[in-house]
């Protein structure tokens, strides 16, 4: 019993002294300094902005002259992920509270759609930067149109004020099917 | 009676006349108004502090504020008016929140090594002291001048970031307060800080979340809304909030839209939602 205790911890040990220098190279390869809060200010405002935004950031705020709005749109077009199944109608109860909760006034971090849209009736405190979607439903969209249009608005108006949720992972894309159901179900309040 | 009416009458004209003109369309809460219409404006606590600190706050070395800029204040008249601008002893541009931290450990012996003092600084000493120091130039016209090559590169730099579109929600000051200005966010009228020459009633004291701010933490906390991330958007883990006090990206956005704000009259504190 003993001898194998002691054989164990031989092992273990060479084990770790054989990993040793592995470990030391990971750490050295890692930043030993952390971020300071600058550094990560500047990280997250420069590095990481996708070329698209770069494009964006002119004074007027739109595809700049020399940018294909098309090639724009094609490469959005692209970015585009559906869930599983590929159902872009989700449950429209859960797409209410991520379009914005009416047991908060509206509010919402993650869809955040009455900031700029006025939807359900009963909801009074919607912004006038986007289309009004009351009676959205009736329009005769096809869903699947509107999972794409929350997925990356730009493949559609490029450089617009409507953020790319699906894109950056503000909402995954069963939540945004469930948006889409919100919108065009016919029991959902936008449509009644 | 009558005289007495009248007293009353032209106290409360006067209140809602100084109250619709820093107000602007946001309608001022009834605790506000009647503090307003006694004359008495929430932000005026804070240049009291302010004047407070500027006289008897004292440095490791013993001086005070008022030890080199004068009692109440008299060589700082109109300082506001011309800031943010290039500072030759610090050799960069400032905005009044980082001027008055680099006099307090340049000139009054505070350790800028002292990460307490500066907390201390940040969240007691900063907004009384700048709203006293701003209040100094109440009535004067704002006058920012870009002429230093780093004042240029400051300007240059602000204006950039103005226009840059960033975060997981694509936005830029530009998308909000250029393009989109006079629209709603819910029920909130967007403005157009570069038009409307707004620079003028900072620091202001903000009713609805009832706190004084300077034109940095107005700034500031703009990039919340960005929703700005490291490695990945994640609201819990990987939220990259607000830019620190001082950097230099805030203190140049300040810069240019002071500058667009030339011309305008300055009123401190201001009263804003």
């Amino acid at each position: 019993m003993k001898k194998i205790a002691t054989a164990g911890a031989i092992v273990g040990l060479g084990l770790l002294v054989a990993c040793q220098p592995a470990a030391q190279k990971a750490e050295a390869q890692k930043p030993k300094k952390k971020l300071t809060a600058y550094e990560k200010f500047k990280i997250a405002f420069y590095q990481n902005r996708d070329e698209w935004q770069k494009y964006c950031s002119n004074e007027a705020q739109l595809v700049p002259k020399g940018i294909s709005v098309e090639e724009f749109k094609k490469a959005m077009l692209a970015t585009i992920k559906f869930p599983p199944g590929g159902k872009v109608m989700g449950d429209w109860k859960r797409g209410e509270k991520l379009f914005g909760d009416p047991k908060k006034g509206g509010r919402s971090r993650r869809g955040n759609c009455y900031a700029c849209h006025c939807g359900d009736p009963q909801i009074i405190a919607c912004g006038n930067i986007g289309p009004s979607l009351r009676g959205y439903g009736k329009k005769g969209v096809d869903p699947k149109q509107t999972y794409m249009r929350i997925y990356n608005s730009w493949a559609f108006n490029p450089c617009s004020a409507m953020p790319r949720l699906g894109y950056w992972g503000v909402l995954k894309p069963e939540e945004i099917a469930d948006i889409v159901a919100f919108l065009h179900s016919p029991e959902s309040p936008i449509n009644k | 009676m009558r005289r007495k009416e009248l007293l009353i009458l032209s106290v409360i004209a006067g209140g809602v006349v100084i109250g619709t003109f820093a107000v602007a369309e946001e309608k001022l809460p009834e605790h506000l108004r009647e503090l307003l219409e006694l004359g008495m404006h929430p932000g005026h606590v804070f240049v009291e502090e302010g004047k407070d600190y500027y006289h008897n706050l004292k440095g490791p070395n013993g001086k005070t504020c008022a030890t080199c800029h004068g009692q109440d204040g008299s060589r700082l008249v109109g300082a506001y008016a011309k800031m943010p601008r290039y500072y030759k002893d610090i050799d960069e541009v400032a905005d009044i929140d980082l001027r008055i931290y680099k006099c307090m450990t340049n000139y009054m012996g505070f350790d800028p090594e002292d990460k307490k003092f500066k907390k201390k600084y940040l969240k007691t000493y900063r907004v009384p002291l700048a709203t006293y120091v701003a209040s100094l130039s109440n009535g004067m016209k704002i006058n920012v001048k870009i002429q230093h090559p780093k004042e240029k590169e400051m300007y240059e730099l602000g204006k950039k970031v103005w226009f840059t579109r960033a975060g997981a929600r694509e936005f830029s000051c530009a998308m909000c307060h250029t393009v989109l200005a006079g629209k709603r966010i819910r029920l909130q009228g967007l403005p157009n800080p570069v038009k409307a020459k707004s620079y003028k009633h900072w620091p202001a004291y903000r009713f609805g979340s009832d706190k004084m701010w300077t034109m940095e933490d107005r700034v500031r906390t703009c990039f919340r809304a960005y929703f700005l991330f490291l490695n990945r958007w994640d609201e819990k883990k990987d939220w990259v909030k607000k830019p620190p006090f001082f950097a230099k990206e805030v203190i140049a956005v300040e810069l240019y839209m002071k500058h667009a704000s030339n011309g305008g009259i300055i009123e401190v504190p201001g009263l804003l939602r």
